[in-house]
């Protein structure tokens, strides 16, 4: 496929470099990118893919734009506020670049569709907001031998790193298991606008190099990058036989949903403000865990709640009465579900989560209470 | 005692007050942690579980050698690196 005149002009900056140049141009307008996750790492990345003349992307987000996400996912307009991720991205793109395809997959990826969505690009760059995703995105590219650019960020720091299934360590490899708590999101930690900005250039930087077959892809680091000390640093990863997706007796064999962590595990109820506040009233009221960091509990929480940090949860637990009636909360549910779901796994026997956490609570049933962040 | 600067992980850094790098003593991964808990009360924890093994989602790198046991040397001079995976996106 020749370039057009149009394309001529559009892509001189590229043509001019001897690593990409006309035949490295055409590759890329034949190249299809699956960008996870149209958030604050998908929008620079899928920003600079398209005007960088990738021929198909592909954008998977079930969400809708909030006019929260505006101060660092610069896809999107305060025009966009309610209309779903991947449809308003597509406009953006499309005025950006009508020579490309982009293809809007307003879907949960899950297990049940992870395999064939990735096994239709090329690259894929996982920026989902939710750690069990990373997971589900990671075997789905191990799988199908996708080439997989994974980073995340929290507060000021970013992480990235490139996995070729078969050459290198993946993301199992690096971090085993998800952490009990899911891991803080950019909804519950806080995130410095600009600092996604920085890790989605790097995912489309790496893009572009694997499907360009120029550079040293980011295979086997760990790339870290702090934006208060303005450092970055790279530390080796090695792949582990024992991987349970990529090792040499792979566990993992079929794909699986990691739990959500803003639905009830197994054997964990899930419980309204109302109805707790029910119980709470009752003859035998159950015993509530608030597992928010010290500072929060402080500043505000339920009348005769315990404060078990996620930190001390596993100490906290082994105290308690496996027969007790528990309720978990935190500030929006999440935290929570993830200690409800280890209590289970520790034997706790009436274990419930607070849907929506303290925020529901102080939403319909007392406006007084302080929610800290 | 050979003192270490320590860069702290961003989920971490509510032990250290927000602070990125610290300071802690001790020539292995074992004594650096338990010096560095007694000045952070509470973040071995968050790192190394109730059978002294670091926890899935946690790395620890003296300078580049990551550190895979808690018996693991830190040589003299070496920067700790807590890496804490991320999920914000």
């Amino acid at each position: 496929m020749a370039l057009g005149p149009e394309a001529v002009a559009r892509y001189s900056r590229h043509l001019l470099l001897a690593e990409v140049g006309a035949a490295g141009q055409e590759r890329l307008a034949a190249s299809r990118v699956l960008v996870i996750g149209v958030g604050g790492l998908g929008s620079p990345a899928a920003l600079y893919l398209a005007a960088a003349g990738v021929g198909t992307l592909g954008l998977v987000d079930d969400d809708r734009v909030e006019l929260s996400n505006l101060q660092r996912q610069i896809l999107f307009e305060t025009a966009d506020v309610g209309t779903a991720k991947p449809l308003a991205a597509k406009r953006r793109l499309d005025a950006l670049n009508p020579g490309i395809e982009v293809v809007a997959h307003a879907v949960e990826l899950c297990a049940a569709n992870a395999e064939s969505l990735v096994a239709a690009y090329d690259v894929v760059l996982d920026g989902s907001d939710r750690v069990g995703t990373r997971y589900l995105v990671n075997d789905a590219c191990v799988r199908t031998g996708r080439p997989l650019v994974s980073a995340s960020i929290h507060r000021f720091e970013g992480q990235a790193i490139t996995v070729l299934p078969g050459r290198g360590p993946c993301y199992r490899c690096l971090f085993p298991a998800v952490p009990v708590d899911g891991g803080e999101s950019c909804a519950e930690a806080g995130v410095l606008g600009v600092l996604p900005g920085v890790l989605g250039a790097i995912q489309a930087t790496e893009a572009l190099k694997l499907l360009l077959g120029v550079g040293e892809a980011l295979v086997g680091r760990l790339l870290t990058y702090d934006a208060l000390a303005l450092e970055f640093h790279a530390f080796p990863v090695e792949r582990r036989p024992e991987c349970a997706i990529c090792g040499e007796r792979p566990t993992i064999t079929a794909l699986r949903d990691e739990p959500r962590s803003c639905e009830a595990g197994e054997g964990v109820s899930s419980l309204q403000p109302a109805e707790l506040a029910r119980r709470i009233a009752s003859a035998a009221p159950p015993r509530i865990i608030d597992v928010r960091e010290p500072h929060e509990f402080s500043a505000g929480h339920l009348a005769g709640a315990h404060s078990v940090p996620l930190a001390a949860l596993e100490r906290g637990l082994a105290a308690l009465d496996a027969g007790e009636a528990l309720v978990f909360v935190c500030r929006s549910g999440l935290r929570s579900a993830r200690a409800a779901a280890e209590a289970r796994r520790r034997g706790h026997a009436v274990v419930a989560n607070l849907e929506g956490g303290l925020l529901a609570w102080r939403a319909t049933v007392d406006p007084t209470l302080i929610v800290s962040g | 005692m050979a003192s270490h600067r320590v860069r702290i992980a961003s989920p971490l850094r509510s032990y250290t007050a927000g602070a990125a790098a610290v300071s802690a003593e001790g020539g292995n991964a074992a004594a650096l942690l338990a010096d560095l808990d007694r000045r952070y009360p509470g973040i071995r924890f968050r790192m190394i579980d109730e059978q002294d093994r670091i926890r899935p989602h946690i790395r620890l790198y003296a300078d580049r050698e990551e550190l895979r046991s808690l018996t693991d040397a830190v040589p003299e001079g070496a920067v700790l690196h807590l890496i804490c995976a991320l999920s914000g996106g």
